[in-house]
């Protein structure tokens, strides 16, 4: 009896060690500028608020300096992208200011590149090893939220509200962000746009509706070589920024596969997370709970 | 495996069993696996109308947003990424035209006055070596109207950045509506000014040139910069006339370059049809070894027979990089092939073949994709059962 019970057992161990590892989804974070979570710590999420509230399925936390260029840093996210997003497992990510442009710069020049399908076991420097040493091209993402993207720069940065000792806000001065790479290469994988309008501060650096650091030109991903102006259908002499992938009233229009998912007719939400998946954030949070499963 | 048959043989009980169990699972560990409804999806018998009702909404709302994905990301792979139509590129369509803004008059404090909006361009952002730009500022008032204003000032810097020392170039910037230098009309109260970085103290500076500019006007006192990027540096010269091929369905423009730096090149050409309607962006993405090579340029056929084009074609406006991985300047432009590089041959559009694209990496996202639908489907079915 002892001998038929270890047989079976036997079994199952020699039958569990041949079956493919589990496809697991991710829900990524990538930061804005700033920064502040640990780098290569996926669990270090002190950009955003604190590590035990809900941020969807497997949630990690894509460190980045957050004032260093774009170029510079990219290859963090990609390391995270090879992690967590290649073989059997998925990713949901989001993305918050700069981090808009992060993302938009690694689609747009490595999305169609050959990536090495790795085990999302991250060392202490956020690198995991190859699964089974094959390859496949771009990675798996199954969309983009978007908190008050920076992806079209940001009028703080072109007049100098932010110290030009600090690299990123170079590459954050709009003419510069919407030239440095081909925004419409998403490799077809959605960007859902949600753009904040509580901010005041700035409104006359800022065109149109703002969430205090970036305005509705670029929090809804709209395209063209530099900002303009785009408000709420509530404000008068200011055309309107449309929901979904409308053209604007005015008739500028989006970058392809943006889409703006939220605009903040009330003026309820600003740009900063405020130690606590706060202003913009918490809508994006709220729908990444709710479809990153 | 063959510790299970090895304590299977010795019988040493329990303890080699959780020794071999733990070493078969002991690569990773465990996240939450896909295809298992997560706590509170799984319908009870003891599910309240309320927690229903919000269960249905939860999983109505991420069936569309499935549904949405799988049939748009259908729909936009009929064609390959380097092969698409110019109106999911609407941006790119004229890359040459100037970069413009729109702006209310800056001051030095970092303040606006909306009652002057100020309008100002340059020619270009990304410079490749040898190449000049040109920068342009108009003012006028809130009705419209010019406002005559004066340059005080402008120069061109380089910018800090990380590992850059010593002492920065600078020079100065000649502001003019004379006509020259850059100026498109003389005396139209558009100021112009031509920076040559080849030609002064920035002709080995690879970065970030701010050109910055005070203006005087109405009394006021303004400032604008601009932000241009130069390399001196050429990785890749082009090395002789597009090449046209028909092959596998589809029609491929070979441009032959000398690469001088092997690594990641983007290459970006607009296409037109005979009567110069912009038609299609064309674009090529991938590591090239030093030596002789081929940037192919791919009009899709399905694309071609989709827009049905008059022939015969023009590839105009190419541009492209060396993409430097990890760094900053990120980049070092080809040289800059303005206006019509090669007019194609007239075509049959039936030599085309209307076969969507196939790769492993659209299987791959539509597999995964559909398989999203069928889960939530799945659920709202369950939820809706009476």
């Amino acid at each position: 009896m002892i001998k038929l019970y270890r047989s079976l057992v036997a079994l199952f161990v020699v039958a569990a060690t041949a079956l493919p590892a589990y496809a697991a989804n991710y829900t990524l974070w990538v930061n804005g500028r700033t920064g502040g979570g640990q780098i290569g710590n996926y669990n270090s999420f002190t950009y955003w608020g604190p590590a035990t509230t809900a941020a969807g399925v497997n949630k990690k936390a894509v460190n980045w300096d957050g004032r260093s260029n774009i170029s510079s840093q990219n290859y963090l996210i990609r390391d995270a992208l090879d992690c967590f997003c290649t073989g059997t497992n998925w990713c949901y990510i989001a993305a918050h200011s700069a981090g808009d442009l992060m993302m938009g710069y690694t689609l747009a020049n490595y999305g169609g590149s050959t990536r090495y399908k790795k085990n999302a076991s991250p060392n202490a420097a956020g690198q995991c090893g190859n699964s089974d040493g094959s390859t496949q091209v771009g990675w798996n993402i199954k969309w983009v939220n978007v908190a008050s993207g920076a992806g079209g720069g940001s009028e703080l940065s072109d007049v100098g509200s932010w110290t030009t000792s600090e690299p990123l806000v170079k590459d954050l001065k709009t003419t510069t962000a919407r030239a440095l790479y081909n925004h419409n290469s998403t490799r077809n994988v959605w960007f859902y746009m949600f753009a904040g309008a509580s901010g005041t501060l700035y409104s006359g650096i800022l065109p149109g509706q703002d969430d205090e650091a970036v305005a509705y030109h670029s929090t809804g991903g709209v395209s063209g070589s530099g900002g303009q102006g785009l408000c709420n259908p509530s404000d008068w002499f200011c055309n309107d920024l449309n929901m979904g992938t409308a053209a604007n009233e005015g008739g500028s229009t989006k970058w392809s596969y943006h889409s703006v998912k939220f605009r903040d007719n009330n003026e309820s939400y600003n740009h900063y997370a405020n130690g606590n998946w706060g202003g913009i954030i918490s809508v994006v949070r709220a729908d990444t709970v709710t479809n990153a499963q | 495996m063959l510790a299970g048959l090895a304590w299977w043989l010795d019988g040493d009980g329990p303890t080699a069993v959780q020794a071999a169990t733990a070493k078969a699972g002991a690569a990773t560990v465990a996240p939450t696996p896909t295809g298992w409804p997560a706590l509170g999806q799984t319908q009870s018998p003891a599910m309240s109308p309320e927690e229903r009702a919000t269960q249905l909404a939860v999983w109505t709302e991420r069936l569309e947003r499935a549904k949405h994905t799988l049939a748009s990301y259908r729909e936009g792979t009929r064609y390959p990424f380097e092969s698409r139509p110019i109106s999911e590129h609407a941006d790119q369509t004229y890359p040459n035209r100037p970069v413009a803004e729109d702006s209310a008059l800056r001051t030095e404090d970092g303040q606006t006055d909306p009652t002057i909006n100020l309008k100002t361009a340059q020619s270009r952002v990304f410079m490749a070596a040898g190449e000049s730009v040109v920068f342009t500022i108009a003012a006028s008032d809130r009705s419209g109207q010019p406002v005559a204003f004066t340059v005080t000032q402008a120069r061109a810097l380089g910018m800090p950045s990380p590992g850059r020392g010593g002492q920065l170039p600078q020079q100065a910037v000649v502001f003019g509506d004379t006509g020259t230098q850059g100026d498109a009309r003389a005396g139209d109260g558009v100021q112009s000014a031509l920076l040559a970085p080849a030609q002064g103290p920035f002709a080995q500076y690879d970065g970030a040139i701010r050109v910055e500019v005070k203006l005087k006007l109405a009394g006021r006192e303004g400032l604008h910069g601009f932000d241009v990027y130069y390399s001196p540096e050429q990785p890749a010269v082009w090395a002789g006339p597009v090449r046209e091929v028909v092959e596998r369905g589809s029609l491929y423009l070979y441009m032959p370059v000398q690469v001088g730096t092997p690594g990641r090149y983007l290459v970006s050409g607009r296409l037109d049809d005979a009567s110069g309607k912009p038609l299609a962006l064309l674009s090529f993405n991938d590591v090239l070894p030093a030596g002789l090579q081929q940037i192919k340029l791919t009009v899709f056929g399905k694309l071609l027979r989709d827009l049905k084009p008059s022939f015969p074609l023009t590839l105009r406006d190419v541009d492209g990089y060396l993409l430097k991985e990890n760094t900053h300047p990120d980049r070092a432009l080809l040289p800059r092939l303005m206006g019509t590089v090669h007019v194609s041959k007239t075509y049959s559009l039936n030599g085309f073949s209307a076969d969507e694209w196939t790769s492993e990496e659209r299987d791959r996202y539509l597999a995964e994709y559909g398989r999203d639908v069928d889960l939530a489907q799945g659920q709202v079915d369950q939820l809706t059962r009476p």
